[in-house]
């Protein structure tokens, strides 16, 4: 989840009215924003990706009014029809590498050092979120007053020159793409192409290598840049757009006039970033909330939530700007309504019960066997279902050309999917040679096996080690633990495996059937464990002897 | 208070008796014959049951530290060094060599007394030797030692003089002890007690525990809880397609939650057949209409580690249809996450539902407040959050004692039409669900969820709920 930091003092001066820091504090919470951090001056707040137009301060202000009572209804988005001037036209070339760009005019505003790092988290949480790593739409900020319109969108070759942010010299795109760290974080998105996209303005100087880098030419700086240019490149026109809504309106709250700019060619047109309305049944809010609001009261809550809402034929029309596109239907302004209303006003209710419970019956006869391990003088070990070939095949002597693996996964010690529990519980023995013996453990747990696609088990597993531990009481435990727990008689008959003392080791059968395995655990496994004591332990599938499969 | 006296104390009880002046551990050990140790522990017992009332006294006694000690048999460094230099005038080289460590303690305090002078890099005598208090102090002390207070005036001075230098006195400080017989020890009949009794209130060794394990035991009471709120259970595998776990719960396919970073897939395993052509169909439409993309059923035949219990429950939901229902899925989910004191890429979530024509979100709030309570849990409130397949949405934050402050709990909402829509779910379905690792570890104080899966046994054996 990404993370803003919010300065008090700014905070406040930005909510408009002289309200107390904790007041302030304490309201967060309620627009959806958790606090990671608060000190004197700041608190570090997580807000959700959809919600990118609290990634400023700007943003969260204009919540906090609303919550506050101070503002309320829509913030003022306003975008003034720019002169024929800004025009940025759109070359078929690019159609095939990244066919959409939108982009707006900021100007008259001021930019100090805070501003700016503000604009650039917003920039950096939009090409997380929305952008998808820039991958689905990525945002450049300008200087205007370095750039002369018209602009072009075009695909160029891979030799064209420029001087890219940060760097003194020019640099062809290719060597962008080979040699700067953005460069190659991010060529992956262009592709194979053998060209790439450039916003070129009149005079043929670069402003732009989108989805990469902006040029060094429109560098903004703190005090000097008063006038900006915006532009969003996508692989989606509405993406682009919405994207591009966040930071106009951000910008708007930040105090620039907003202008629009001429955008066409392909299927690119100039942004519309207008609101729009849905219809909304009050008897979808109270039945939902468990409340019975006037759609008067109903309205008063949307606006607190910074939309505008009227009643028109008992129903009720919610106008709603540009940047919130998360809001997808009435359901989302439920929530609206919600948190307009305020979570801690709705008081709690309990729904008559129709139904009886029960627990499913694999659970039923887990908790039995357990409790019939305890009193054998077992006690229960849980272990991961992911663990490590190390473990499950090399250390005991198993066969691991079956074993299901796990696509990057970032522990080096979890990688394959278990096909027994008792490797696992050899380990934990390992781990616990200084604690007085003897050691007892059971685990019942999910195994897994390669099937049409995957087939899953519940095994029970035990061990037993201590210097006499022997074959004669595992197999005791393991005849009680089916008679007492449900009924079941096994036999035990000689067969091989390497993980077992040769000539101390069984198949588990029950009714001419193989269910498991039960045996002294051989002397070079144990060595492997670093164990010095005797081990002795089985392994039996439940599935099948004492309950069906799981189906879902 | 024990009946059954050990022969330690009745020897104790008894020598005291005959002989009331044997009050300290020196005297009583000369007259019964019983170690140190066994006297020790004798009037410890006999302490405790008011048999005999013991008092302690502190005195400070000084020894000679190392250097008192080597100056005790060389002489004082400044001495030794007049001695050299009477021999004829040593240059500091010569002087350093001889003297080694204690050189820069001679050249100091020979000075001080007058004894050198120091020319032309070499010294030589100069005030006549004279004697010393503290050298005398030394001496007498030896390897003994001796109470302060019992100090003479001169002595202390010494003292006082001495402990300036490193190393030279050591305080120490000594317990002694002495005692008597309570009246209560005078008159108690020591062999009043019938024989074969043992002492029943005394320690005994720890027995090692068989049980369920610790965070087992939060499991089923939360398994419990659910069902004795009219809930039943539904289980379901741990790997699921992601189908049932994303797509189904509207969660695009581009969402940075389905990439590899997040989520575990399963190496070269898809499955063919997961749900009806009409479920395929209806969820497909539902996330092109929502989210303006093309929807891609080879990403939803992907087999993955399930993130969430939410993929049985919904599965469940969509199966069966249900006009009125309380049903929850307990079990593993997995995240792949890098392993740390507050993350496990495998634990155990819960999730509850419940279905109905004119269930609420306050009703959603209730069931919350109803199961914290029944978890012990009394302190909770609820903030926003966001959750893609819930609208709208809240968390429970539940107040914690012990860390004293806000703990956020379960998240909970209500599906979104575009979850339930396609499906052919018609009434609402209210959600709610979360980590139980995270109950248990406040339930056992625990501040590393690691433990939970260690298996050491140390552990296993001994955890005890502090809440």
């Amino acid at each position: 989840m990404p993370v803003v930091t919010l300065y008090l003092n700014r905070l406040r001066k930005l909510v408009g009215v002289n309200i107390n820091k904790n007041k302030i504090i304490s309201t967060l919470p309620f627009l959806g924003l958790d606090i990671e951090e608060q000190t004197k001056e700041y608190v570090r707040v997580e807000y959700s990706p959809n919600r990118p137009d609290y990634a400023t301060d700007f943003g969260v202000a204009i919540g906090l009014q609303g919550l506050l009572g101070i503002k309320r209804g829509l913030a003022k988005f306003n975008v003034k029809k720019g002169t024929n001037f800004y025009q940025l036209k759109v070359d078929p070339s690019v159609t095939k590498i990244r066919p959409f760009v939108t982009a707006i005019v900021a100007k008259n505003g001021k930019l100090d050092d805070e501003t700016i790092r503000q604009l650039i988290t917003l920039q950096e949480d939009l090409h997380f979120g929305i952008g998808r790593h820039r991958k689905k739409s990525s945002i450049g900020i300008h200087d205007l007053d370095n750039i002369s319109f018209p602009l072009r969108y075009i695909a160029v070759s891979k030799d064209h020159k420029f001087t890219p942010l940060e760097s003194t010299i020019p640099l062809t795109a290719k060597e962008i793409l080979e040699r700067t760290d953005v460069g190659k974080q991010y060529s992956g998105i262009l592709g194979s192409t053998s060209k790439v996209p450039m916003i070129l303005d009149s005079k043929k100087e670069t402003v732009s290598f989108p989805p990469i880098i902006n040029a060094a030419l429109t560098t903004i700086s703190p005090t000097k840049t008063t006038n900006l240019l915006i532009e969003v490149t996508s692989t989606d026109k509405s993406t682009a757009e919405d994207t591009l809504s966040v930071v106009a309106a951000t910008l708007q709250n930040a105090g620039f006039d907003l202008y629009s700019v001429k955008i066409s060619g392909g299927k690119n047109s100039t942004p519309s970033l207008k609101n729009r309305t849905i219809r909304l049944d009050p008897t979808l809010i109270n039945k939902t909330l468990g409340l019975r609001l006037t759609p008067a009261t109903i309205c008063a809550c949307l606006r607190r939530s910074r939309l505008d809402a009227t009643i028109k034929n008992s129903k009720i029309v919610c106008t709603i700007p540009p940047f919130r596109f998360d809001i997808l239907g009435p359901m989302d302004l439920v929530e609206e309504v919600t948190l307009g209303y305020g979570i801690e006003n709705l008081e709690s209710s309990l729904p008559p019960s129709v139904s009886i419970g029960h627990k499913d019956i694999i659970t039923k006869d887990l908790d039995r066997l357990s409790l019939v391990m305890i009193g054998l003088g077992f006690l229960e070990a849980l272990n991961s279902s992911m663990v490590s070939k190390k473990v499950q095949f090399e250390l005991t002597s198993r066969d691991s050309s079956k074993m299901i693996e796990i696509i990057e996964s970032k522990s080096q010690e979890h990688t394959v999917l278990r096909d027994a529990i008792l490797p696992g519980l050899l380990e934990n023995l390992s781990k616990n040679i200084h604690e007085p013996y003897p050691q007892k453990l059971f685990e019942t747990g999910v195994i897994f096996s390669s099937a049409n696609p995957i087939n899953e088990d519940i095994d029970l597993a035990c061990v037993s080690a201590y210097n006499n531990a022997n074959f004669t009481e595992m197999k005791s435990v393991l005849q009680s633990a089916l008679k007492i727990g449900f009924s079941i008689k096994c036999e035990t008959k000689t067969s091989h495996h390497p993980m077992f003392s040769s000539g101390r080791t069984a198949d588990v059968v029950v009714n001419n059937k193989v269910i498991g395995r039960i045996g002294e655990i051989d002397s070079k496994v144990i060595d492997n464990f670093k164990i010095r004591v005797h081990v002795v332990g089985f392994e039996i599938k439940l599935t099948g002897l004492i309950f069906d499969n799981v189906i879902n | 208070m024990s009946q059954v006296f050990h022969p330690i104390e009745k020897k104790i009880i008894l020598a005291v008796r005959t002989d009331p002046s044997l009050n300290n551990p020196g005297t009583l050990k000369f007259q019964t014959g019983l170690s140190d140790d066994q006297i020790r522990r004798g009037i410890e017992w006999l302490k405790l049951k008011n048999l005999l009332e013991v008092k302690e006294s502190k005195q400070t006694v000084i020894t000679l530290g190392e250097n008192a000690i080597k100056a005790r048999e060389n002489g004082l460094p400044e001495k030794r060094l007049r001695k050299l230099v009477d021999e004829g005038p040593k240059s500091l080289d010569e002087i350093k060599k001889e003297l080694q460590e204690d050189f820069s303690a001679a050249i100091a305090y020979a000075k001080k007394h007058d004894w050198v002078r120091i020319e032309n890099g070499l010294i030589h005598p100069k005030a006549p030797l004279k004697p010393l208090a503290e050298e005398d102090f030394i001496l007498h002390l030896g390897t003994g030692k001796k109470p302060v207070d019992q100090l003479s005036h001169f002595d202390k001075k010494s003292v006082e003089y001495l402990k300036r230098r490193p190393k030279f006195i050591n305080e120490k400080v000594l317990t002694s002890i002495t005692f008597a017989l309570t009246s209560l020890g005078k008159s108690i009949d020591i062999d009043a007690v019938a024989s074969g009794a043992i002492d029943v209130e005394a320690s005994v060794p720890h027995t090692v525990v068989s049980r369920i394990h610790p965070l087992k035991e939060v499991i089923n009471e939360t398994r419990e809880i659910f069902v004795s709120l009219g809930f039943s259970e539904v289980l379901g595998n741990l790997i699921q397609p992601s189908f049932w776990n994303f797509d189904a719960l509207f969660t695009p396919q581009d969402h940075p939650a389905r990439d590899m970073q997040d989520t575990f897939y399963i190496k070269d395993k898809t499955t063919a057949k997961f749900a009806t052509a009409t479920q395929i169909n209806q969820v497909s439409r539902s996330h092109k209409n929502g989210w303006g993309y093309n929807w891609d059923i080879l990403e939803a035949k992907k087999m993955v580690l399930r993130t969430h219990t939410t993929c049985v429950t919904i599965k469940y939901l969509a199966e069966n249809k249900p006009e009125d229902a309380r049903i929850f899925s307990l079990g593993r989910v997995f995240r792949n996450e890098k392993v740390s004191y507050k993350h496990l890429f495998e634990f155990n979530q819960v999730e509850g539902v419940v279905v109905g024509k004119d269930v609420t979100l306050r009703d959603l709030m209730g069931i919350q407040r109803e199961f914290y309570h029944r978890m012990g849990l009394t302190k909770i409130k609820f903030w926003p959050t966001f959750f893609p397949y819930t609208e709208p949405s809240l968390q429970s934050m539940v107040y914690n004692k012990e860390l004293n402050k806000w703990v956020e709990l379960f998240g909970m909402g209500i599906f979104r039409p575009e979850v339930t829509k396609p499906l052919g779910i018609t009434r609402p379905v209210l959600a709610w669900g979360g980590g139980i690792e995270r109950i248990a570890m406040l339930k056992y104080g625990l501040e590393d969820v690691r433990e939970f899966y260690n298996n050491n046994l140390s552990w296993l054996r001994s955890a005890t709920r502090c809440q």
